[in-house]
């Protein structure tokens, strides 16, 4: 594995030159995060709180630093969190109802041996694993539709509040399609083994309706696809309410 | 602006009528379904175990009256017993209908039932899609026909017993990836270029990865902890690389090369050389933000074995050993993938362009 890392390395910096230093910076700093989610739970925090906090320095990092323009950076980021804070209030409710926390039966092979009064609240992880989940695509969402309005902005700077609309859904709709894109063949790649066993495990149409583990895998999907959908109206809005500040600053 | 009120209100009313009928299809279940409604906690023992968690274990005495089967209307009791973490077992509360099994006048509860949320949430989906302006169409024919597909893809799996898994993958990746770009660019020289250069950079991407992996014989990679411990290993994790890479790259491709494109028509006498190095500046602002996306996604996704470990006293070290790997070799393959696909895409990009595009 770490001739693999090596081999990573060596092609970003031939690729990106200097700036492969930065990118590799950020993804340290986002891994160190994560590391520290990781112990703050298992020592007993707030799992919401927590993660909140941890998702917040992830955005920061994750925009500012892939982000030159500061304008742009700062809409991205108003966006993401405004996001962010959507997904864990609809999540809250939508996971409670469907009880998907934790594992099921199908891990059974892995769960042998552990001992499973955690004392981790499980159902609160289940919000925090779709709010992790989220945060890439929301930054990489908010970062793309925030520039591309902006260019458009500075182009024209005398658009009108639906014109600016328009113009986010226009940059949207190319988004929206390969981020769902990505979040599509990311549940094709998690789920097929679990299909697989589900057949050998002789379940019926309602049996996998019902699972535990696809109802996860389907609410997560659906929920961050609801994150990308959401950022573009929120993103037009910002970007609107900058420009109209700049046109009463020049008056 | 009328016309798309009340297609609103359609819809939403749409939503609602198909959620409010999950919620009372008990009638199509083989098993008894119950609706709870009255809980009483029997018994309550908190314990501290040799790892020094401290969990509660709760016994709950569960009323509620059968929706369904010859019963119906009649009212059963139940007993459940969970930890307040619930790692694998459900705390139920009043109100929610639970999927029984029957072993002779006993009940026991088999699962919640979670059609009425899947419904709800894919509604809201749709619903959020009708209130603004995007084009739906395009995007709902790529998802069906990519679901499609990855049903065919299923199928074969289960009837040819994986033995044929990885090839199978690969032709339903090349699938849904020219799927996705017909959708989106329709049949054009960008969706050509686009999906030449993906499939290149991500062949490439894996082929060169195995190469490095074989030639340690894959140590510190524990390919047999895949999930479900699938069979046969390698083919599995390969096959979850693929499809979780190709979205990613997808996106980088057409981003590049319609910028590059974009480029041509301003500038039309624009040489090859400037395209290439262009799309290699272009190309390296995706690379950060697109390893970010996956490697969320591979954390969220083992998030639950992680904690589980780490409760359970092991070390962080061992537990990333054990529960991380597969994901952080597959994080590594992808961002190879990603990186490789700026200059591959640029390459092709800068060629068709000068030489096609007039």
């Amino acid at each position: 594995m770490l001739y693999l890392f090596a081999t990573f390395v060596v092609l970003l910096l031939l690729v990106t030159g200097t700036r492969g230093f930065t990118l590799l910076f950020g993804l340290g700093i986002n891994i160190v995060s994560i590391l520290a989610l990781l112990v703050l739970i298992a020592d007993g925090f707030n799992i919401l709180i927590t993660t909140g906090i941890i998702s917040m320095i992830i955005l920061v990092v994750a925009i500012y630093m892939n982000v030159d323009n500061p304008n742009t950076a700062s809409t991205a980021f108003k966006t993401s969190l405004m996001i962010m804070i959507f997904i864990i209030l609809i999540t809250i409710p939508l996971e409670y109802w469907a009880s998907v926390q934790g594992l099921a039966a199908e891990n059974q092979d892995e769960l042998e041996s552990f001992s499973l009064a955690a004392g981790i609240s499980f159902p609160q992880l289940a919000i925090a694993i779709i709010v992790i989940n989220s945060l890439g695509v929301i930054s990489e969402t908010s970062v793309a539709i925030t520039s591309g309005l902006n260019e458009i902005v500075v182009n024209k700077p005398t658009l009108t509040p639906t014109e600016i609309f328009n113009d986010g859904f226009s940059v949207g709709n190319k988004i929206l399609n390969t981020q769902t894109n990505t979040l599509l063949f990311n549940f094709f790649a998690s789920t097929f083994p679990l299909f697989f066993l589900i057949h050998s495990l002789g379940y019926k149409f309602g049996d996998i309706l019902n699972d535990k583990l696809v109802v996860a895998e389907v609410l997560t999907t659906l929920i961050c696809t609801v994150g990308v959908i959401l950022t573009v109206p929120i993103t037009s809005y910002l970007v609107y309410k900058k420009a109209n500040k700049k046109l009463q600053k020049v008056k | 602006m009328k016309k798309n009120i009340r297609w609103l209100i359609i819809i939403g009313l749409a939503v609602l009528l198909a959620t409010g009928l999950t919620y009372f299809d008990s009638f199509m279940y083989h098993d008894p379904v119950v609706k709870i409604e009255k809980i009483k906690i029997n018994n309550k023992q908190t314990a501290t175990d040799e790892y020094k968690n401290t969990d509660t274990q709760i016994t709950q005495q569960i009323t509620g009256k059968l929706l369904n089967s010859n019963n119906r209307g009649k009212s059963v009791t139940f007993k459940n017993t969970y930890y307040k973490s619930q790692l694998v077992d459900t705390k139920y509360s009043v109100g929610q209908q639970v999927i029984l099994a029957k072993s002779g006048k006993t009940y026991t509860p088999k699962n919640v039932k979670r059609d009425t949320t899947l419904v709800f949430t894919f509604g809201l989906v749709i619903f959020l899609l009708y209130c603004m302006r995007f084009d739906r169409k395009k995007l709902f024919i790529s998802v069906l026909i990519n679901i499609v597909i990855y049903f065919g893809y299923l199928q074969t799996l289960i009837r040819t017993h994986n033995s044929i898994l990885l090839p199978l993958t690969v032709i339903t990746a090349l699938l849904i990836s020219a799927t996705a770009l017909l959708v989106i660019l329709g049949p054009t020289y960008p969706a050509l270029m686009a999906y030449s250069s993906t499939v290149i950079s991500t062949t490439t991407a894996v082929l060169l990865s195995i190469f490095v992996l074989s030639m340690t014989g894959y140590s510190g990679v524990h390919l047999e902890l895949d999930d479900f411990e699938l069979q046969p290993y390698l083919s599995v994790f390969l096959s979850q690389v693929i499809f979780s890479v190709l979205g990613v790259i997808l996106d980088e491709t057409m981003d590049i090369s319609s910028s590059l494109i974009e480029m041509k028509s301003e500038v039309s006498d624009v040489a090859e050389k400037t395209l290439f190095k262009s799309g290699i500046n272009i190309g390296r602002e995706f690379i950060g933000p697109l390893i970010n996306i996956l490697l969320f996604i591979v954390i969220a996704e083992n998030l639950n074995v992680v904690l589980l470990y780490l409760s359970n006293g092991n070390s962080i070290g061992y537990t990333i050993n054990m529960t991380l790997s597969l994901g952080i070799t597959q994080l590594l393959i992808s961002a190879i993938g990603i990186v490789l696909t700026v200059p591959v895409t640029s390459f092709i990009a800068s060629r068709v362009i000068t030489r096609r595009m007039k």
